[in-house]
């Protein structure tokens, strides 16, 4: 086992270093352009702007700027050109527009997304695993059928497009009713003196309809998992023995069935981890979350590119470790599975 | 008795005489209501010779004269006004969020918005007619040369921490721009700027390298407190205040920021000018203007600087809400890209030399063409349908609120798309095939059987900017063009208009400040793509000569620039390097639960210490 989390972790460093080359060449070589856009005055003349852009860094080679993002700049003995140590050694660099440091601000702001994605995570299985056992327990049923549209449903509705129907209708149209709305946005009421709400029911109001929308895909997906799996288990030797040994109907599908029929659950939690924090960046723009996704989306209009390739980092790393998280945790929960 | 009733009535006439005076001095729309509370009124009809102050319209000048009236006043019985309500808050809402409060770093203006809450700056803009008054400083005075600048800071203000505002703050925030050690676009304020000199407490000297009279906006920084920071500059940029500025000098104070949702500032009991009234201010961060909207019909929020016109009946249809429009300090326009956008090159050699391999456009670098363009444009109709009347006409590239500048003697180019035709067919651009294209026929740059046929190019996300590409691409495909419209993304849009390889762009410029000075747009030392914002490669060596002379004229007198301006605008007038659409008219909501706001066009936030909450 040990031996085995070793090596997957050696084979991650390449995929590591492959997914940052890759995604920095691409994200620098995107249109645009950081300094053109904070100096977008024709009063600023262009002696100073190529000055600030080379006090950035940014009139050096790609693959210069790429070695001081990795390894910092210490090398370069340049004392006009801001220092740096690299993310190697922890330091993500400072926003271009902030000019605060990257981590800092994702420490500010991952609190945020963590509640919305983990509600969301929470709301999907703790749906989606009903749903799809009972769907598989009468199967062909009434139920059965609604949820395999549902999960149809859940799965083909863009979130963007859902989180902006239910502002629309909940949020701007019952309020002109005079229905009782839901906030269009935000994490808490403000108070006229600048004062957070602290009330839990107004928390959850403004928590519930992003989270929802998010919860819809680890529904869907969940749901459908479980009703293959379930369906598949109840084939099993073991459960036609449970039952030839006269247990209940009750405890053959919750203690047999259901226990071995969740096994696979754990493998789809890293991958439903790092796509609920994809689908957090749409979200979190539109309900104005003060989380990450909103932060990395602004980063990417202004083409703040420290804090665009932290974002990268972030997600990188995630999909790694969810994914290595996954296998072992696999290992561990099925005994059948053999880590070598 | 009598004498109450007599007071009572000189009070009410002053009412009325203030209302006329309100009505006449301004052009400014909406009347600010002055409250006087707590008042049981009774009519009266009386007699009265007054002396009365009339300010003759559209002159400065203010005439006293003796009249007899007969008035129909309402008499105050309990004619004491009540004292001003203190306390209470007021919320601004934004759509973007500050970014950083540091006046030298910050560039974008939500950060602005808040950080000239906090901090001072040696000059502001008059806000009602712009030209740049002392705040922090008493005044100055200029060396004979014009090259020097001594300014007086103002004695009697502190920073929050008790510490005198002096001119060691002053000297330390621009010094800190020339130091090279701030990563900020903003050390283009201290570029002619040669020395700065700390004579004494009080006194501040500016050096200039050349004389240069659009400086003093260079100057409309807030400054630092020097004892907060090290005096080599090198903490400036790692430091806590620039999120967190506990030490402040402003109306207000610092109090939270969570990121992407508030900024709550509180009053600063020792705001030199008074303390505030109010208890705070929220500057609140909201998705979009929908929302933005709404919450302000709600009454969530109390300030909306800059609703786009189509909101404009439904804000007036609310009673709590006050409108004050104002021009804006920019203009919207077409540009004509007159350099090869296959081969964009600068203008001047390094050693100042005219590049001999800077091409010409093959349509557009022919006047003829551009002007045809302007005609067969209507300007008017776009004017009163895409933003709903909220805008004037604009012939040159002079701002008519600049008035020592602004030529208005350019006669306005008329919408005549007959005169475009006949223009288009004198260049030789005819259809001659019939496709409904013309195509070269003897024109001056392109080859024979060349379409004309342009690609257009705006800001995507900018209904008004799109909605005027789609009138232009209509109007002009009628007249024979195949135009290409492509709203591109910001970054790809600001890529492609700067590396000058576009045909036409629709853009516009904000913020232009009260100089009229040109040089960043129109001069040939900025044509320089990639770098510059002389993007549609205008060149004219009297122009050139014109604004370079403008600038830098010993005494920087306003009668003696002026001149220079006018004919400055006459050139590009002549040119047409842009069809020059129109000056916007910006639109501030505010409820009316807000006493004491007194918005000019530059400036509303100026009087903030004195508004009120009811």
């Amino acid at each position: 086992m040990t031996r085995y989390v070793i090596r997957r972790l050696l084979q991650a460093i390449p995929t590591f270093l492959g997914i940052t080359i890759l995604t920095f060449i691409i994200v620098y070589s995107a249109p645009g352009d950081p300094v053109l856009q904070q100096t977008f005055d024709p009063r600023i003349s262009g002696s100073a702007r190529e000055e600030f852009r080379h006090q950035l860094g940014m009139d050096q080679p790609l693959t210069v700027q790429y070695l001081t993002w990795l390894i910092g700049n210490g090398w370069q003995n340049d004392p006009e050109v801001l220092p740096r140590q690299g993310i190697l050694r922890g330091d993500f660099g400072k926003s271009l527009i902030e000019k605060r440091s990257v981590l800092e601000m994702i420490g500010e702001r991952v609190g945020a997304t963590l509640l919305l994605t983990g509600t969301a995570t929470l709301i999907g299985y703790l749906l989606g695993v009903p749903i799809g056992v009972f769907a598989a327990v009468q199967r062909g049923g009434a139920f059965d059928n609604f949820s395999r549209v549902l999960a149809v449903i859940f799965n083909a509705i863009p979130g963007f497009w859902l989180s902006l129907v239910i502002i629309l209708l909940f949020a701007v149209k019952f309020r002109e009713w005079n229905l009782p709305a839901i906030p269009s946005g935000g994490m808490y009421t403000l108070t006229a003196s600048g004062e957070r709400t602290l009330d839990l029911g107004d928390r959850l109001i403004h928590l519930l309809p992003p989270a929802l929308v998010l919860a819809t895909a680890p529904i869907a997906t969940t749901s459908r998992l479980m009703r293959t799996q379930v369906l598949e288990v109840i084939r099993q030797d073991y459960i036609r023995t449970a039952r030839a040994k006269g247990l209940t109907e009750r405890a053959v599908n919750f203690t047999h069935a259901l226990r071995n029929a969740l096994i696979p659950l754990a493998t789809i939690l890293g991958p439903t981890i790092t796509g609920l924090l994809n689908g957090a960046i749409i979200t979190e723009t539109i309900w104005s979350w003060p989380g990450m996704g909103r932060l990395f989306i602004s980063a990417n209009f202004q083409r703040d590119y420290p804090v665009i390739m932290a974002g990268f980092v972030i997600g990188a790393v995630g999909v790694i470790v969810g994914n290595l998280l996954s296998d072992v945790l696999y290992g561990f929960i099925d005994p059948r599975v053999r880590l070598e | 008795m009598l004498s109450t009733k007599k007071w009572a009535s000189l009070f009410a006439l002053l009412v009325v005489t203030s209302l006329i005076l309100a009505a006449c001095a301004t052009p400014t729309p909406e009347v600010v209501e002055k409250v006087v509370t707590q008042v049981v009124k009774e009519t009266v009809v009386q007699k009265e010779t007054v002396k009365e102050t009339v300010i003759v319209e559209g002159t400065p000048q203010v005439v006293e004269k003796e009249i007899t009236k007969v008035v129909e006043v309402e008499k105050v019985v309990t004619p004491t006004p009540t004292a001003i309500p203190e306390g209470g808050f007021v919320t601004e809402v934004s759509f973007a969020d500050a970014k950083i409060l540091n006046p030298l770093l910050s560039t974008d203006s939500p950060s602005a918005d808040i950080h000239e809450l906090l901090f001072g700056k040696a000059v502001v803009k008059d806000p009602f007619t712009g030209a740049l008054i002392p705040d922090l400083v008493e005044g100055w005075e200029v060396s004979e040369d014009g090259l020097t600048y001594t300014f007086t800071v103002r004695d009697g203000v502190y920073w929050s921490d008790g510490t005198q505002v002096t001119g060691k703050d002053f000297a330390f925030s621009f010094q800190a721009l020339k130091s090279g050690q701030l990563d900020t676009p903003r050390i283009s304020n201290v570029e002619y700027v040669e020395e700065i000199n700390l004579i004494d407490d009080m006194t501040v000297e500016f050096v200039f390298s050349e004389v240069n009279c659009a400086a003093l906006p260079d100057l409309e920084l807030g400054w630092l407190p020097a004892h907060m920071y090290a005096p080599d500059f090198s903490d400036i940029m790692e430091s806590d205040l620039n999120t967190e500025p506990t030490v402040v000098n402003g109306p207000f104070q610092f109090k939270e920021w969570v990121k992407d949702d508030h900024i709550t500032l509180v009053r600063n009991p020792d705001y030199w000018r008074g303390a505030p009234h109010m208890e705070g201010f929220i500057y609140k961060i909201v998705p979009n203007a929908t929302v933005g909207v709404q919450q302000l019909k709600t009454g969530e929020v109390d300030i909306y600087d800059g609703i786009e016109p189509k909101y404009l009946v439904e804000m007036e249809l609310q009673e709590h809400l006050n409108i004050f429009k104002y021009f804006d300090d920019g203009y919207t326009f077409m540009g004509f890209q007159m350099g090869d956008p296959e081969d964009p090159q600068p203008r001047l050699n390094e050693d100042g030399s005219v590049n001999e391999n800077h091409g010409v456009h093959p349509i557009l670098s022919d006047q003829r063409v551009r002007l045809a363009i302007t005609h067969a444009t209507d300007r008017n109709a776009i004017i009163s349908k895409v933003i709903f009347g909220q805008g004037a006409p604009l012939e040159a590239d002079v701002l008519p609120t600049i008035k020592w500048a602004f030529n208005d003697a350019l006669e306005p180019i008329e919408y005549d798309v007959e005169k475009a035709a006949a223009l288009l067919e004198e260049a030789g651009w005819a259809d001659q095939d019939g496709d409904g294209v013309r195509e070269c026929h003897g024109c001056m740059y392109a080859e024979e059987g060349t379409p004309l046929k342009l690609g257009l190019i705006t800001n995507a996300g900018n209904e008004t900017r799109e909605s005027i590409g789609l009138i232009v691409q209509d109007q002009l495909g009628e007249l024979g063009f195949e135009i290409e419209f492509e709203p591109m993304e910001w970054n790809a849009f600001v890529t492609t208009l700067v590396g000058q390889t576009f045909d036409i762009c629709i853009v516009g410029w904000t913020s232009m400040g009260v100089d009229p000075d040109d040089e960043g747009t129109f001069a040939s030392q900025n044509d320089l793509p990639d770098a510059a914002f002389n993007f549609v490669s205008y060149y004219n060596p009297e122009v050139d000569a014109l604004l370079k002379q403008a600038k830098t004229l010993p005494g920087c007198r306003v009668e003696d620039r002026g001149p220079l301006y006018k004919q400055v605008q006459e050139h590009i007038y002549a040119a047409q390097p842009y069809t020059f659409f129109y000056v916007p008219r910006a639109i501030l909501v505010y409820n009316k639960r807000i006493g004491g706001m007194n918005p000019g066009s530059w400036e509303f936030r100026y009087n903030i210490h004195e508004w009120y909450v009811q």
